[in-house]
């Protein structure tokens, strides 16, 4: 690694070939005394207004000896640090801090002028709420990480800045409450985020693989959400959090499975209205995964699985169908799936005509034209809205509901209940950073019970959850 | 999850030991003892739990079975020993497997499904065998609340149509017929060899011993109450009742207008039974590990023989049950005495501490 040398032309010279790209700019000037200063800065990242007020403009007019300290004392940037190191000072240029390098400078300055493009503080479209807070994180990780302090005055908070990504150098901020977190998980989190070997991290998501313990598992073992409520609710039960530069959602870890069936809202209004919803979402999530399977099993295998009359109704409604119950079912479910990613994607003046599509040519007309059954349009509508009662699960359920479709039209009733078995042996043998992702259910946590399906008064959790292991157990203190 | 908590091993005996009784034992006994049922499968019950506190007595030493037996006999009789055990456990699940292959096939189906239907039973079962013991305690903590939910929903369906009268005059079977009935079911009570097994993979903690027989005896109890109502529905025609639970909801006055909504109870009791059959498998396959050693790829293939074996049992036997079943419960019902009482009741006799060297 090459140092500074003390004289200008070279060190610039050399900074400017580890920086060969055209965006790259030099600014050379002279002092009142002419002392020649030359500031290296990459266009279009850098704010040049701030640069000019803060460095350029005082070092013009700066008459003192050229010694980093009085330099340092020149400039008004609060953001000032000085680097001997040349490609260091090369890789704070392309993050969009400029290089103050001056005659007989052994350090280069390195100053925080760098220009932030972001979007406002907004409610994030994934979590909108009724009741409680509507900040969301953005893609900026210093905005994230100054949502995530103004929520804990507190010394123990601590944010470790760590750079992954060999050619996108991304910031990811790692933060946990100090006395909190078990010291292993954070331990753990670092190692993990420290051994990733990659070119370039666009998204938090590409994150979540290298921090899960089964990177091929089907069930994510990565906590995300975009609300830094809720991330600092997280925090504060002694979970690690990630925030990445350039995404919006953050990460959690250690991860259960059953954060994704608490939402956010759930801690803001009465905790009867939250076990009902929570229930209900459960409950939507399971007939939204079997109930196009048993429809099928039930249809192919056991017809008394009906009730008579809803059989009488059934069988009026499928005896013209051309296709098999499975075929059936599985061509609707893909038609869904097709509906449902266009509407993502498409472009927002077509979606009426979508719309009309949809609900028009591909509902009514192929009932009508004996494609398919009413019944099956139904229990494929229901189950598609189902899954989204739980939306952070989607990924998942959706394969499962796939998955339990086909079991359903090869191996019937029994097929559904091994996968069962199957999915619930998988569940219980994953266990991410000392936490088993089924708990509190499975190894049975009793204490923890409580702000699961069922949610207990606030004043009913008065400790941290004992399944992720937190050495500062007590949460509410001398409750009455 | 290397070792069962003492809760979820309470959780096997209340709830899912139980379900292995409820496919059909209770045809069997209505066929040996008539009304006295009860008593046969009370005194099975009872002997099992008084052997279970026995076992559990002799795990306060933390040790599992194979090390007891290597402090009493030496490493090679140890593991000759234990091959025989292991033999023994592959060999208990058949009857269960095979008897829930027909439960399948009669309750799931409306026609005779192909071999594959119940093929992928053995996909699980060597997945869940090749997964170490300590595993089980959680599946029983997922599993407990759904047997419970199952069971109590069958009872609770049927218990209004059930003529307790039906069970009277007491006793009227005889002695005799009571204690062949007791040991011509015998081979359904294989929990105490099982436990067995488990020696070493939980935390021996105080009260442990009677509250385990205590918590067997539950799970006895709603068996029992089960037997009752199924006796008491069915009556003469019980002996022809096989897998009731499968269809003693049905009388409810409820199901006309719900549809037959005992079906997700008999969903959630399947669940737990497919767990229950692969049990004695699983520990079989245990064994294996111990007297040849595991490492990453032998327990699975310990698991994949062991399935393997019981596979083309299964297919080569599903006509012949009736005949699988007779010799099981008659003639080899000492079999099951010897390996499911009396070797877990003198196991308190084997050193709990290893020789010492000279």
């Amino acid at each position: 690694m090459t140092s500074i040398t003390g004289v200008l032309k070279q060190d610039a010279e050399k900074l400017k070939n580890l920086l060969p790209a055209e965006d790259i700019l030099t600014f050379d000037f002279q002092n009142g005394e002419g002392l020649s200063f030359q500031c290296i800065f990459a266009d279009a990242v850098t704010d040049k207004e701030l640069l000019a007020d803060e460095v350029l403009r005082p070092l013009q007019t700066y008459s003192g000896k050229p010694t980093t300290d009085e330099v340092k004392k020149a400039v008004i940037s609060p953001e000032v640090r000085t680097e001997k190191n040349l490609q260091k000072l090369a890789d704070e240029i392309l993050a969009g801090n400029p290089v103050l390098l001056w005659d007989g400078a052994d350090e280069g300055l390195i100053v925080g002028t760098k220009k932030v493009f972001v979007r406002s503080v907004t409610e994030p479209p994934t979590d909108v709420v009724i009741k409680g807070p509507r900040e969301g994180f953005i893609e900026d990780v210093k905005i994230n990480t100054s949502l995530v302090r103004r929520r804990f005055k507190t010394p123990d908070l601590k944010i470790e800045m760590i750079k992954i990504g060999r050619q996108s150098q991304t910031v990811v901020a790692m933060c946990y409450l100090e006395g909190t977190t078990v010291e292993q998980t954070i331990k753990d989190v670092r190692k993990k985020l420290k051994e990733i070997d990659i070119d370039y991290i666009p998204d938090s998501s590409y994150l979540t693989h290298f921090l899960s313990s089964r990177p091929y598992s089907l069930m994510k073992q990565v906590g995300a959400t975009e609300k830094p409520d809720i991330f600092c609710a997280k925090i504060a039960e002694g979970r690690v959090g990630l925030l990445v530069d350039g995404s919006p959602i953050a990460l959690t870890v250690p991860y259960l499975l059953v954060e994704d069936f608490q939402a956010s809202e759930d801690y803001y209004v009465p905790e009867y209205r939250a076990s009902f919803t929570r229930i209900l979402r459960l409950f939507a999530l399971i007939v939204a995964i079997y109930l196009p399977a048993f429809y099928i099993s039930a249809q192919l295998f056991k017809l008394q699985l009906f009730p008579v009359r809803l059989l009488l109704t059934i069988s009026g409604a499928i005896q013209d169908i051309p296709l098999s119950p499975s075929l059936e079912m599985l061509l609707v479910l893909l038609v869904l799936e097709v509906l449902n990613e266009a509407s993502i994607r498409m472009p927002k003046y077509v979606g009426m005509a979508l719309s009309v599509v949809g609900a028009l040519v591909l509902g009514e007309t192929a009932v009508s034209a004996g494609f398919v059954s009413t019944p099956a349009i139904i229990i494929i509508a229901f189950s598609g809205i189902g899954l989204y009662a739980v939306p952070n699960l989607i990924e998942q359920t959706s394969v499962l509901r796939l998955a339990m479709l086909f079991v359903a039209g090869s191996v019937g009733t029994y097929g559904i209940i091994l996968l069962t078995a199957f999915v619930i042996l998988y569940l219980v043998t994953t266990e991410n950073y000392g936490a088993p992702l089924v708990a509190p259910f499975a190894p049975l946590v009793k204490r923890d019970l409580r702000d699961t399906f069922v949610k207990y008064n606030i004043g009913s959790l008065k400790t941290r959850p004992r399944t992720l292991g937190s050495k500062n157990k007590r949460r509410l203190k001398r409750h009455e | 999850m290397s070792k069962i908590a003492p809760r979820q091993l309470y959780f096997f005996f209340a709830c899912i030991a139980p379900l292995g009784k409820l496919v059909l034992l209770p045809t069997q006994l209505a066929q040996y003892s008539a009304n006295d049922l009860l008593f046969p499968a009370a005194i099975n019950f009872l002997l099992q739990a008084g052997v279970i506190f026995l076992i559990m007595l002799l795990s306060r030493s933390n040790s599992t079975f194979f090390d007891l037996l290597v402090n009493t006999f030496g490493k090679i009789t140890a593991k000759i020993l234990i091959c025989i055990f292991s033999l023994f456990l592959i060999f208990v699940s058949f009857l269960p497997i095979l008897e829930q292959k027909l439960f399948i096939q009669s309750v799931f189906y409306d026609t005779l499904p192909s071999t594959v239907a119940f093929s992928t039973f053995f996909l699980f079962s060597a997945y869940i065998c090749a997964k170490p013991a300590g595993v089980l305690g959680r599946t029983w903590d997922i599993l407990a609340p759904l047997a419970i939910f199952g069971i109590v929903g069958i009872l609770v369906f049927s218990v209004a149509n059930a003529d307790f009268a039906a069970l009277a005059p007491v006793g009227v079977t005889g002695a005799k017929s009571i204690f062949q009935s007791t040991l011509y079911t015998v081979s359904w009570f294989y929990d105490s060899a099982m436990l067995l097994m488990l020696m070493g993979r939980f935390e021996y903690q105080k009260g442990m011993a009677w509250k385990s027989a205590l918590f067997y005896l539950l799970g006895a109890a709603v068996i029992l109450l089960y037997l009752a109502i199924f006796f008491g529905i069915y009556e003469g025609i019980a002996v022809r009742q096989i897998f009731s639970f499968a269809k003693i909801g049905k009388y409810n006055s409820g199901v006309p207008v719900l549809g037959r909504i005992d079906y997700l109870f008999i969903f959630s009791l399947t669940l737990g039974l497919s767990f229950y059959c692969t049990m004695p498998l699983h520990l079989g396959v245990t064994c294996l590990v111990q007297a040849f050693g595991g490492g990453k790829y032998r327990p699975a293939l310990f698991s994949v023989g062991a399935n393997l074996i019981i596979f083309i049992l299964t297919i080569l036997m599903t006509y012949h049950f009736a005949t699988v079943n007779k010799t099981v419960n008659e003639t080899l019902c000492y079999l099951f005495l010897v390996f499911c009482v009396l070797i877990p009741a003198f196991a308190l006799l084997l050193r709990r501490k290893p020789r010492e060297k000279v």
